[in-house]
């Protein structure tokens, strides 16, 4: 018995010690090395609710093993985090943050970052950003009553914006930025080519917006989306996945048009200024691994970032997740290059909009 | 005689009795300096020099015109505020003071208790009563009538902050209520005047600086508030306070934040200073009467 926990102990050493020694060289994503941040803390900054606690699930693993004090802070504003980086005490160490302010701020309040520190192999193509890798992917879908539309039912952002051929009350997107996804798709129908878009056009696109008219409904928070499906006020509504995976699984009478579905995720971010960079680092690598994305989807229902991970999901969650071939092929990703230089013009004319404007 | 006569204080006790107060009131000093004081000279500061030193950012704010728009709809949603609280406030107060102790308590805790409760909580309830499929639709439907939209209209935008602020108009009103001399009425009564024209010249006047001083801080509270429209209201009733948000928190503006910030509190001081006279004057009336 003492030969065999002797035993035991020595392929472990010698695991943790090529473990090691693999850390030195190349990172494995989910892998960290035991106990190697011991008496360290390190602050992540998310969104709260069911999100945060899945995350916090997600690298329960990262935690016990490292040995590092994990805090949980939030929810993340770009304002505090560039109050915290010009007064130069950063808290912060991870940052959970929307798609466009990690290329925005890149280098001004996030850190470009070294991917020799990380092991990104598994992560989906085109998603790794010069200062940002994602923290998991979701859509924006179209949802609509089944009830009121039976068998013509909307098959696109084009029937969304056609309130003649579709009559009914619009739910969009109002809780802050806007959508640029949802902006090149109204540009489309006023006539334009979202690939060419100027400056100019985002007014186009607004207006086509604008012309759903005045019943249109912005909601400001995911909960306020599920709540209007639940209820059934709104006939079209752009949801965010999760929400309407519970609104549907909270017996909604809504289905999803899945073509050109708004390919949305979040980022993980390391700020400019952080006391202990490479322990930011091994959280990051540790979040990428196979294990903690299949915890995150299964614990918040959104689709995990790395290709391996098989998480335990029941139908409901399945019929929502976006990262079958299925979907793949559906998803609209949207104009990246134009967003990021425009994104405080945009932002200025949709709050414009939402300010009754 | 003499000896009877009060002895004057002396000239440096006097002084004493001038400064003891300010020293007491040194500390509330203190604390307003450091947590309103500072703040706002730094916000002062940066919606002048921030991105360089110059008035662009008051530039750029008279010259867009969804900010004048909404700076106008946040005066004008917060004076409808502060009348919806006045009219239910003022006989609410009027009652307290006219019922035995017993049920005042009562009252004062239905003033009270939604008070302690958090008005986003508050904002909230307000969602389920007044959304197109909630419980005054749904009385409306059943009795026979169309539904009404009040959900994300001005309407239900002055609903829900004239519920929140009551206790703000409520608690001013009753202060001076208390204190009016009911016998005056009476009084009046046995010269002849209605009961009507009695309350109008009698009772009204001598609680108006209750109905100033309630309405001066509903209003003020009102024109900041941010919470209540973004939940109940739609675009048609986004306030500044929204728009300072998405400049500071989105787009890191802290410049254009600050002068948005400033405009307001300027907007409001010019409007306090005009309403003064007519406040004072009217007081003063009470007293000739």
């Amino acid at each position: 018995m003492l030969k065999l926990r002797y035993g035991i102990g020595a392929v472990l050493a010698l695991g943790v010690l090529t473990g090691a020694a693999f850390a030195q060289d190349k990172p494995v994503a989910g892998e960290v090395k035991e106990g190697s941040l011991k008496g360290k803390t390190l602050t992540f900054v998310s969104y709260g609710g069911i999100y945060q606690d899945g995350q916090a699930a997600a690298l329960k693993d990262f935690v016990d093993k490292s040995g590092v004090k994990l805090l949980n802070d939030g929810p993340t504003e770009i304002a505090k985090l560039q109050a915290q980086v010009e007064s130069g005490n950063v808290t912060w160490d991870v940052v959970d943050t929307d798609d466009l302010p990690p290329y925005v701020y890149c280098g001004k309040l996030f850190q470009k970052l070294d991917l020799t520190k990380l092991d990104v192999s598994k992560i989906p193509e085109g998603q790794v950003g010069e200062c940002s890798v994602p923290a998991m992917n979701y859509g924006v879908v179209l949802m609509y009553n089944k009830e009121k539309y039976k068998d013509n039912p909307p098959k696109s952002w084009a029937d969304f914006f056609d309130t003649q051929k579709f009559p009914g009350v619009r739910g969009i997107d109002g809780s802050g930025s806007p959508t640029g996804g949802l902006l090149e798709q109204a540009f489309k129908v006023a006539g334009g080519d979202p690939k060419a878009m100027t400056v100019a056009d985002i007014d186009k696109a607004i207006d086509v917006v604008r012309k759903l008219g005045p019943d249109t409904i912005f909601w400001k928070t995911g909960a306020e989306s599920q709540q209007l499906a639940e209820s059934g006020e709104a006939d079209m509504l752009m949801m965010w996945t999760g929400r309407a995976m519970t609104a549907v699984k909270n017996g909604a009478k809504y289905a999803p048009a899945w073509q050109d579905w708004l390919v949305v995720m979040d980022q993980m971010t390391i700020p400019v200024g952080v006391k202990d960079t490479d322990a930011a680092y091994a959280l990051l690598n540790a979040y990428l691994g196979k294990n903690a994305q299949e915890v995150l989807a299964e614990k918040t229902s959104y689709t995990p970032i790395n290709s391996d991970a098989q998480p335990k999901v029941d139908d409901s969650v399945a019929a929502f997740l976006t990262n079958t071939p299925d979907r793949q092929k559906q998803g609209y990703k949207q104009n990246f290059k134009f967003w990021v230089p425009n994104f405080a013009v945009a932002q200025e004319k949709w709050s414009a909009l939402m300010a009754g404007n | 005689m003499s000896a009877l006569e009060p002895t004057t204080p002396s000239a440096p006790q006097r002084a004493g009795w001038v400064w003891r107060p300010f020293a007491l009131t040194l500390p509330a000093l203190l604390l307003l300096v450091a947590v309103i004081g500072y703040p706002l000279l730094t916000i002062v500061l940066r919606s002048l020099s921030e991105p360089q030193w110059g008035m662009q950012n008051y530039a750029w704010f008279f010259g867009a015109p969804v900010n004048l728009t909404v700076l106008q709809r946040t005066f004008t949603i917060s004076a409808w505020v502060t009348l919806v609280c006045v009219v239910c406030a003022y006989p609410y107060a009027y009652l307290m003071t006219a019922v035995g102790p017993r049920v005042r308590l009562v009252l004062v805790l239905c003033v009270l208790i939604p008070f302690w409760v958090s008005g986003v909580v508050r904002t909230l309830s307000w969602v389920i009563l007044l959304q197109d499929s909630g419980v005054i639709n749904s009385l409306l439907r059943s009795a026979g009538f169309d539904g009404i939209r009040l959900i994300r209209t001005q309407t239900g935008v002055v609903i829900g902050m004239a519920q929140v602020l009551l206790p703000f108009m409520i608690l001013p009103l009753y202060s001076v209520m208390k204190g009016i001399d009911l016998r005056l009425m009476r009084a009046a009564q046995s010269l002849g005047a209605r009961p009507s024209r009695a309350f109008f010249t009698v009772y009204l006047p001598l609680s108006l600086p209750g109905v100033y001083a309630g309405a001066i801080i509903v209003f003020i509270l009102a024109l900041g508030f941010y919470i209540t429209p973004a939940l109940l209201g739609g675009p048609r009733s986004t306030m500044l306070s929204t728009l300072v948000q998405t400049q500071v928190l989105s787009l890191l503006q802290w410049g254009r934040g600050g002068a948005m910030g400033v405009v307001l509190l300027v907007t409001t001081f010019v409007l306090l200073a005009l309403a003064a006279p007519v406040m004072r004057s009217r007081h003063r009336d009470v007293g000739r009467r």
